[in-house]
């Protein structure tokens, strides 16, 4: 498929940040799964490791690492819930329960109508204004059911 | 490390002494004994060396050193009566006056804890997994382990029985994540094809997107897998271990003559090759095409007792009713007969044969007054950065060491289309020359042929079966230079007697015709 | 608890306090002026940090201007050298580095530019994680003007001191917080962290001496070279100067980020900064400095929070990252989501860790569930004994096994409860979200 001109435009200043240019390999593994629906497809894997002069193999024992980094497709939206224990004693499982059901989605999954993907996460940094999910990316922090759902149905 | 001090400027006109050389080994102790360790290799390389076994999984001598099994890890102090500390072997370098304790109980208590979590997750395989018996985790366990092991939880549920393309299986609950395998494409073949995939407890090892393995060289990691996790597809369930003869020999499928290992169940048919460490030839390693060339060397024999077609067990002669079976006596006095008939009877030889055969068989042609040549087939298209040579013959330059010179086989056909009697000698000749273009050779070619197989050629005057090359002892000049040995590994069927032997008496029976 | 100076999180009252119009009008910069214009030497500024007695404010509290001491002598080992800033925020109950980032990212830069002059290096690379959209967009943001200023990149404020910083987004994983993994991560790698030795300031990033020093340690450069060392040393307590960012949350009526002095009680921080327990009810534990530091019991709220004094009291500062648990609480079913954590997050190199990390989760989450066995007590101590200390690679296994150990220590009865009962009578009573299949 090829990396789009703009990502390799983008790529060729990124790796001018670093003496070797796989140090941008987790940079760039951000922009293409931005651009790519929320994630990695096999395509991408070998089209990065082409432009990093890497066998995919690499590539991919390198997403395969992070969290973030999805090699599935998922739904359009992904709500990521903090699971862990400032939340947890907040009431996290009882939010993560709740987005289930607004959402329709069971944790781990996408919601039958492919709009929202739900998953637990590890401590996002949130503790003191704890419970609280991030959803496509920005925070939402301090939440209880009504606030979760009023977020969560405004979303397209 | 120690530097050598400045000599103090001196008011004396003589020059300051020039410092002393840096020496190639430092001193050690280990295990109470005093010993030379390379600083350029880690400890657990001093230790081994010094036959002090200290148990390993991630490290491989011929792979970097990563640290991750924790398996290697002795005490050492940085000097006597200094306090110690428990460290990986693999990732500690060695200084001059380090002290080493490899068997104390704070080393084995360390080992059994991290044994007991290894072993929390590993499948209880043992009775039906292909490792057991050469398997590092069974080995340590039973040296080092607690023989019972604590955990009530269930353990990772992965694939058993996954494929990774013709050679290897992968059974992902077995794997104990050393990632030897991963580090062998990286830094031998230098072509990655593995990588550990996720993290924590949920990693596999993984090929991209589930593509089989590709190369020459993934038998090996097999070899250097310490559990069962990855195993050969042609040796799964083939033979216990424990059932095999092992054998040092040389692998005959190119001029590298890699030294391997060959294993015969009960010492009877070859089940497996293994390449044996050799530094100046192949290091830990050998090629695929080598390692399951074991097939071909079991040759069946010819259907419904025949002579041709395939095994040739003993020697058959033409006579007047087609090929019969014949003593060997008797067979050999034939062969005399012929060729002293001839006028310069043509001699070929097989490059399989050993430096001692070829030595035979340039006696007998002394007395036959003619020359032999080696039948040198064109490189094949295997030739690789790593090992195989692309040159199928395993004693070219043994046989060019001795003289005898090379010739192709067109050249060798044309020759022998136009003999009146030849002998071909040496395992696998007939093939290497075309056997196909043999069969269309004229009878008045009169072939004699000393060869494993025996086929249909109108010009076979006669032929005795040989032994392969697992059957014989001798040796081969490889390449560079090194002898390759050869051992019995399994013996030759009854009535085929070591080539040597059979070239000498055959010389004997070219001296002697005034005896009949 | 008495009136005490604060530095830390003086400017972000200010409205744009993230731009370089307000950070100078609020004297940011000058540090920075200062070091290039009087000009001290690199070792000065090495000096002065040292003086000050920084400590680490990434969870080690190692000293800082010690740290930076390791880089080789310039004179004899040529390699290029690079900061790297830990900006990857994961341990459990941490949220103050965001604080920093979001709201006063220029006082970040400008620390980075004092301890790249300091330590002779030629980039920082600030390594933040990936899920703080908003710290790295601000902190981009920054440098972006800042080099605009004339402040990053080659010939800043027209000497002949050139530094580049640049932002770089890790993705996910808890482990490449460690200094080692964070620089396998930041060069394109699995975050798998390195066997030592060989040292950071020895083989860092790409082979060359590194300096991995936290966002908050950083940030405090710039004040004790402009107010000097012993400015710094009047705050706190002798051994750890200076004051520190305290993150509480959990079952506290006023979680948040607090600029503290060192010194103080956790009684004093809980009651009179947090607002005391919640909803009326009474403290039962508490992690002083993120879950790897482990739960002391309520027994210990006297404990003086600075490094050396909660090390005494069998515990560790950490990242001041206090989680308070009141009565309600079940200590298995905390230890169930802190191993979970650990489970996740172990990088699976070391065979203790990544089998250790997850057979203590399957029994703290058996425990929580009631199918706990008697046994289970002594050998999750057992195992925990096994995993640690310094028998790995990093101190993840540590972080798993040392609040294994404290949760059996203080409250072993409440374990055995859960076993004989067969059930966790403090078990939380709302019905579960549903799981996919499989799923972690």
């Amino acid at each position: 498929m090829a990396l789009s001109p703009k990502l390799v435009r983008e790529f060729d200043e990124l790796v001018t940040h670093y003496p070797e240019k796989r140090a941008g390999l987790i940079p760039a593994l951000h922009r293409c799964q931005e651009e790519n629906g929320g994630w990695l497809s096999p395509e991408t894997i070998e089209d990065l490791s082409a432009y990093f002069g890497l066998e995919p193999v690499e590539v991919f024992g390198v997403a395969s690492f992070y969290p973030m980094f999805r090699l599935a497709p998922r739904g359009k939206h992904l709500v990521s819930v903090c699971h862990n224990i400032s939340c947890t004693l907040r009431g996290a499982e009882e939010l993560l329960a709740h987005v289930c059901k607004v959402t329709g989605a069971s944790v781990g999954g996408t919601s039958p109508d492919g709009k929202f993907t739900v998953v637990r996460v590890e401590c996002q940094g949130a503790c003191a204004n704890a419970p609280m999910f991030d959803l496509d990316g920005v925070y939402h922090e301090d939440l209880d059911d009504k606030k979760a759902e009023q977020i969560l149905r405004s979303v397209k | 490390m120690s530097q050598t001090p400045n000599p103090a400027p001196s008011s004396a006109s003589t020059p300051a002494p020039a410092p002393a050389p840096k020496p190639a080994t430092i001193k050690i102790q280990v295990d109470g004994r005093e010993v030379e360790a390379d600083p350029k290799q880690p400890l657990i390389r001093a230790c081994h060396d010094q036959g002090v076994d200290v148990p390993m999984y991630c490290y491989h001598p011929g792979l970097s050193p990563v640290g991750s099994c924790r398996i290697c890890q002795v005490e050492v102090a940085a000097g006597p009566g200094q306090p110690s500390r428990v460290v990986a072997a693999c990732r500690t370098p060695v200084s001059p006056g380090m002290v080493v304790q490899t068997d104390t109980p704070k080393a084995h208590e360390t080992r059994r804890e991290c044994l007991e979590f290894l072993l929390k997750n590993h499948p209880l395989d043992c009775p039906i997994c292909d490792k057991a018996g050469e398997c590092d985790l069974q080995d340590y366990s039973f040296n080092e382990g607690q023989g019972k092991g604590r955990s009530s939880e269930p353990r990772r549920k992965l694939e058993k029985r996954k494929s990774l393309g013709d050679v290897i299986v992968l059974d992902e609950e077995r794997c104990i994540l050393c990632s030897r395998c991963v580090r062998f494409f990286q830094e031998v073949t230098h072509k990655p094809q593995l990588t550990v995939s996720g993290l924590g407890s949920r990693s596999t090892i993984a090929t991209f997107a589930d593509k089989p393995l590709s190369g020459n060289y993934q038998g090996n990691i097999a070899d250097i897998c310490p559990v069962g996790a990855l195993t050969l597809k042609p040796f799964r369930f083939q033979a216990r271990v424990w059932n095999l003869s092992k054998t040092l020999s040389t692998c005959a499928e190119c001029s590298r003559g890699c030294s391997i290992t060959v294993e015969a169940l009960r010492g009877k048919e070859v089940k497996r090759f293994r390449p044996r460490f050799n530094p100046q030839v192949n290091q830990h390693w050998m090629c695929d095409v080598g390692r399951f060339a074991y097939a071909p060397v079991t040759q069946a024999l010819p259907p419904e007792g025949g002579i041709v077609g395939g095994r040739l067990v003993g020697a058959a002669i033409r006579g007047y009713h087609g090929l019969e079976r014949v003593e060997l006596e008797s067979a050999l006095a034939e062969v005399a007969d012929l060729l002293r008939a001839a006028s310069k009877p043509l001699v070929l030889l097989s490059p399989f044969v050993t430096q001692e055969e070829a030595r035979a068989a340039l006696e007998l042609c002394a007395g036959l007054g003619v020359a032999p040549r080696f039948v040198s087939p064109a490189p094949n298209n295997l030739k690789d950065d790593l090992l195989h040579t692309g040159d199928p013959c395993p004693n070219r330059r043994g046989l060019s060491e001795l003289g005898v010179a090379a010739i192709e086989p067109a050249a060798a056909l044309a020759e022998l289309a136009a003999a009146n009697a030849a002998l071909l000698v040496g395992e696998r000749i007939q093939s290497l020359l075309d056997v196909a273009a043999l069969a269309k050779l004229p009878a008045t070619a009169r072939l004699v042929v000393l060869d494993v197989a025996a086929h249909d050629l109108a010009a076979l005057s006669a032929a005795i079966g040989v032994p392969t090359h697992v059957e014989k002892s001798g040796q081969w000049i490889n390449v560079d230079g090194h002898v390759g040995v050869l051992n019995v590994a399994v013996p030759a069927p009854a009535g085929v007697a070591p080539l040597e032997r059979t070239l000498r008496e055959l010389l004997e029976h070219c001296r002697a015709p005034a005896a009949r | 608890m008495k009136e005490f100076q604060r530095y830390l999180l003086d400017r972000i009252a200010a409205a744009n306090s993230h731009t370089l119009s307000v950070y100078r009008q609020q004297g940011g910069y000058k540090a920075i002026e200062k070091v290039l214009k009087t000009p001290l030497k690199p070792e000065d500024v090495i000096t002065v940090m040292k003086d000050s007695g920084l400590r680490g404010r990434g969870g080690a509290g190692f000293p800082t201007g010690m740290k930076w001491s390791f880089m080789p002598d310039v004179t004899k080992d040529p390699r290029p050298r690079y900061l790297a800033v830990n900006a990857d925020e994961s341990e459990p109950g941490t949220c103050k580095d965001r604080v920093l980032m979001e709201r006063d990212p220029h006082g970040l830069v400008e620390g980075c530019l004092i301890a790249c002059y300091a330590m002779r290096a030629k980039a920082a690379y600030i390594y933040v994680r990936g899920e703080y959209r908003l710290s790295y967009d601000r902190v981009q943001a920054a440098i972006d003007e800042a080099r605009a200023a004339g402040l990053v990149g080659k010939n800043i404020l027209g000497t002949d001191f050139s530094c580049d910083i640049w932002m770089h987004k890790g993705a996910g994983a808890y482990i490449c917080g460690e200094e080692t993994g964070l620089m396998e991560s930041l060069e394109g790698k699995r975050g798998h962290p390195r066997p030592k030795p060989p040292f950071p300031a020895g083989s860092g990033l790409w082979k060359s001496p590194t300096t991995v020093n936290n966002v908050e340690t950083i940030f405090n450069a710039p004040f004790i070279v402009e107010r000097g060392a012993e400015w710094f040393k009047s705050m706190g307590v002798p051994k750890s100067t200076g004051n520190f960012l305290c993150g509480i949350s959990g079952h506290v009526n006023k979680p948040g980020v607090y600029e503290l002095p060192f010194g103080l009680t956790a009684r004093q921080i809980l009651d009179e900064v947090a607002g005391g327990i919640w909803k009326g009810r009474k403290l039962k534990a508490f992690f002083p400095g993120g879950s790897s530091t482990g739960l002391m019991p309520a027994s210990a709220i006297d404990v003086v929070m600075d490094h050396d004094s909660v090390k005494a009291a069998g515990s560790m500062f950490g990242t001041a990252a206090m989680i308070f648990l009141d009565e309600t609480a079940s200590i298995p079913q905390v230890m169930d989501v802190t191993l979970r954590f650990y489970d996740h997050e172990s990088c699976g190199q070391c065979s203790q860790c990544r089998e250790g990390t997850q057979w203590l989760h399957q029994m703290f989450h058996r425990i929580a569930r009631g199918k706990g066995k008697r046994e289970d007590i002594d050998l999750l101590v057992s195992l925990a004994n096994g995993m640690a200390p310094g028998k790995t690679i990093c101190a993840l296994a540590d972080a798993a096994a040392i609040p294994t150990l404290a949760a059996v220590k203080h409250f072993r009865a409440e374990f055995e409860q859960c076993v004989e009962l067969g059930r966790d009578p403090l078990a939380p009573t709302h019905a579960p979200a549903p799981e996919l299949q499989g799923a972690h």
